[in-house]
């Protein structure tokens, strides 16, 4: 157990405004002389958290434990807390003097003392000499260390510092960074410090305490939390990493991309699902026959320090199409006062079912106006002669004035491409256009989805949707009558890797890592 | 750059034929003989002796400087506390309050003015509700009392409007730096929110004290003829005696104690700055 002395206990703390459930119930202890970073994007409620320690809000329930005494009744001015704004919150009709001076001219202690103290705060800050400036005169991050005084000088008990680098420019993020760590074991109080950026608190804390939507994912010291971070969530958020889905089939034994690797973890049920983390300076890259895993070099970035390098280990899964390029598809009236036209179009068996006269109008792109005025006038009525079963069929579309056009169906039996090591399938249709509709389209890489119908998803949870890309080499300005090819395919599986070796973009590499490289996390419940 | 700073003559134009040629001429006049023929020309100071030998006539601007800051302090007094409750009251309900205070400003002064002739007169609801508080016969029209009540009406919604605007840019974050720092309510509205304020009151100071100085219909409506202000003074020599070089000069007289007076608040003011730096 921790021989540390407790100074703060936050005890299953709850905070609502209005109907959004800002903090969940959180329970955080924090020790003394501890550097404490709440880690989370906005909105996850650390602010919130902050503001309930410092006493400007209320929590709805749950209890604040300040050095062995619950303050619930306790105003902020009495509380033996300060804090750092995230605007610095100077008082701008002050000078640096009289603002880390305040604290000290309420408690009406002597002038000396107060003198002393001062000097002290302005030397502990790198600021001797500037007593009588303006601080609305002073550049921001002087600003910020005129805050840090003027919070310190009252010797609290806990520092709170809400966001205060998010205002400064990155360079001199970084030197405040040093300064505040410096600070802190300097004065040796326990200093909580509330940030968005993951950097920052690894840089500067003893322990992370990383957040999301009002409630604590992992508590830890930076390295805990870095290599060994408890969910997908804490995985993303902090550093950069390659997050696959997994098996876990026994102790120290994984699969994922229907391969099975050791590993260190254990304590999972057999067969679990689980999430495999690999971080990207963890994987290297050696000759194809060597590899754990092979694959392709999709693109080198260089970084600096290091290249990051995408593998993609797995391919997507791809599927094509023949796109039809037909002629005029328009007819037009005698008295040439309307206009009709349609498009061919194939139906997959197990789409018939159910079908009605709305979808096959949208299916066909049926659409009839008036080429005056071009407004659009509605097609009063389909007539088909489809059938539940495989094969060619009519349709005919018309008017209420009588102008029709008559067009094919072909019903198929759609083949469903499937890749089982990505677990995936994907189908698509082939598809009739003319050359003006492909001209005219705003966002053709939709549009050519919606028109072949194309679609994939899990083989293990058909519900759960792939993200397409689309693929073609025509020029959608210019088309001629015919046949074009339209691929579609998913992304398969990319690792990131993070290497000072160069490699040339399209190799086939072979990736390695030792087993306790892998880290195994449970899967998120939501 | 050339093209755009030349837009900006015809309104240098215009302040000077509305603004500047007005005020030359009546310093002009203050320093000539009788008759408005600015030709032939002969300077003179005997306008201004003639006001400051005439004892009636000093004792009127005495009474005016009186009165002016009287109105002053009570609208000080009864416009802080107001602003700052207002400040307080989230933005919806303080832009409905806001409203609520310029109100009356939609209504020609005057006529708020003769309306106050009927709430003070003998038969009207002030004299009736002292009736029922046991006070019989109580004048209050055609009193001093009823011309600072005239003023101080007319006059308070500026020195609310400045005060509340000065509360209500101050960042509520400085006013919970200064809980934090270990500042009670009091004390915070004493070292952080009134010095911060400060500039709201000087300016509200100045368009409360200014008008109320120089204005010549409350104190005509609501005084009766027995109270008489300077501005008053002013109105008959222009428009009664027909004396306006004389009228011209207690103008300038006016003008400079007023620039003197606003001078010494501005001084007091930096005063306090220089104050709380030591």
């Amino acid at each position: 157990m921790d021989e540390r002395k407790k100074i703060i206990e936050f005890k299953h703390i709850v905070k609502n405004f209005g109907d959004a459930v800002v903090l969940k119930g959180i329970d955080l202890d924090i020790y003394e002389n501890e550097f404490v970073t709440l880690l989370g994007p906005s909105g996850c409620g650390k602010t919130t958290l902050l503001r309930i320690l410092g006493g400007f809000l209320e929590p709805n329930e749950g209890q604040v434990i300040l050095d062995g005494e619950d303050i619930k009744n306790v105003p902020p001015y009495k509380r033996e807390l300060n804090t750092v704004f995230q605007r610095y919150a100077l008082f701008p009709h002050m000078n640096v003097y009289d603002n880390i001076a305040f604290g000290l001219k309420i408690k009406k202690m002597s002038k000396d003392v107060i003198d002393q103290k001062v000097m002290r705060m302005l030397k502990l800050i790198g600021l001797e000499g500037f007593e009588k400036k303006d601080v609305t005169l002073l550049s921001g991050g002087q600003q910020q260390r005129v805050a840090i005084a003027r919070a310190l000088v009252n010797e609290p008990k806990v520092l709170l510092l809400d966001e205060p680098l998010s205002a400064l420019d990155h360079k001199l993020r970084k030197e405040m960074q040093y300064e505040l760590k410096r600070i802190q074991q300097e004065v040796g109080i326990t200093f909580i410090f509330v940030t968005h950026d993951q950097e920052e608190a690894l840089t500067m804390s003893d322990k992370i305490v990383v957040m999301n939507k009002g409630e604590i994912q992992q508590v830890g010291s930076p390295e805990e939390i870095y290599n060994e971070p408890v969910n997908r969530y804490v995985a993303q958020f902090i550093g950069e990493s390659n997050i696959v889905p997994a098996i876990m089939l026994e102790d120290e034994k994984v699969k994922f991309d229907d391969t099975v690797f050791d590993c260190v973890d254990k304590g999972f049920k057999d067969n679990e699902r689980v999430d495999v983390i690999i971080r990207p300076e963890d994987i290297d890259i050696v000759p194809v026959e060597k590899g754990k895993m092979t694959g392709e070099v999709l693109s080198v970035l260089f970084k600096g320090v290091h290249y990051e390098i995408m593998v993609e280990t797995v391919p997507g899964t791809t599927v094509n199409v023949n796109m039809h390029i037909v002629g005029d598809n328009t007819k037009r009236s005698e008295d040439g006062k309307e206009m009709i036209s349609a498009n061919d179009f194939y139906l997959d068996l197990e789409d018939m079912e159910g079908i009605d006269d709305k979808e096959i109008i949208a299916r066909a792109g049926a659409q009839a106006w008036n080429p005056e005025t071009d407004e659009f006038t509605s097609i009063a009525h389909v007539e088909t002669d489809l059938k539940q079963e495989t094969g060619e069929y009519h349709v005919t579309f018309s008017t209420s004035d009588g102008l029709e056009v008559t067009r094919k169906i072909w019903v198929i039996d759609q083949r469903v491409v499937e890749n089982k090591k990505a677990n995936e399938a994907i189908s698509a249709f082939n598809f009739f256009k003319t050359a003006d509709e492909i001209a005219e389209s705003q966002a053709l890489d939709t549009d050519l989805k919606v028109w072949a119908n194309a679609q994939a998803w899990k083989l293990d949870d058909e519900d759960e949707n792939v993200e397409l890309f689309v693929d073609y080499d025509f020029d959608p300005e210019n088309l001629q009558q015919g046949i074009y090819k339209v691929t579609f395919s998913t992304t398969g599986r990319e690792f990131k890797i993070h290497t000072t070796d160069y490699v040339e973009e399209g190799k086939e590499v072979g990736l390695t890592f030792n087993p306790e490289d892998i880290h195994v996390m449970e899967k998120m419940g939501f | 750059m050339k093209k755009f700073k030349q837009l900006v003559i015809p309104y240098i134009v215009w302040s000077i034929l509305m603004l500047l040629l007005p005020m030359l001429l009546i310093a002009m006049y203050s320093f000539m003989k009788q008759g408005n023929s600015i030709l032939p020309f002969k300077l003179t100071i005997h306008n201004y002796v003639k006001f400051f030998t005439d004892k009636d006539f000093l004792l009127i601007l005495l009474r005016s400087l009186l009165i002016a800051v009287k109105t002053t302090i009570i609208c000080l007094l009864l416009g802080y506390p107001l602003a700052y409750f207002i400040a307080k009251t989230p933005e919806k309900k303080r832009n409905n309050l806001i409203l609520l205070i310029t109100l009356p400003m939609w209504i020609n002064m005057l006529v708020r003015t003769y309306a106050w002739i009927g709430l003070l007169s003998n038969d009207g609801l002030f004299a009736w509700i002292f009736s029922l508080l046991g006070f019989k016969h109580v004048e209050l029209l055609y009193t001093e009392t009823a011309v600072l009540i005239g003023m101080v009406y007319n006059f308070l919604p500026f020195m609310i409007l400045q005060i509340n605007t000065a509360l209500t840019k101050i960042d509520p974050s400085l006013i919970e730096a200064s809980y934090d720092l270990g500042a009670s309510k009091k004390e915070t509205f004493r070292r952080v929110i009134l010095p911060l304020s400060l500039s709201g009151v000087i300016s509200g100071i100045a368009l409360v004290f200014l008008p109320a100085v120089s204005s010549f219909f409350i104190p005509k409506l609501l005084g009766g003829g027995q109270y008489f202000l300077i501005g008053n003074v002013i109105e008959n020599q222009f428009i009664t005696v027909g004396e306006w070089n004389f009228g011209s000069a207690i103008s300038m007289i006016m003008a400079v104690i007023m620039m003197l007076s606003m001078y010494a608040v501005r001084r007091i003011d930096s005063n306090n700055h220089q104050q709380e730096d030591e």
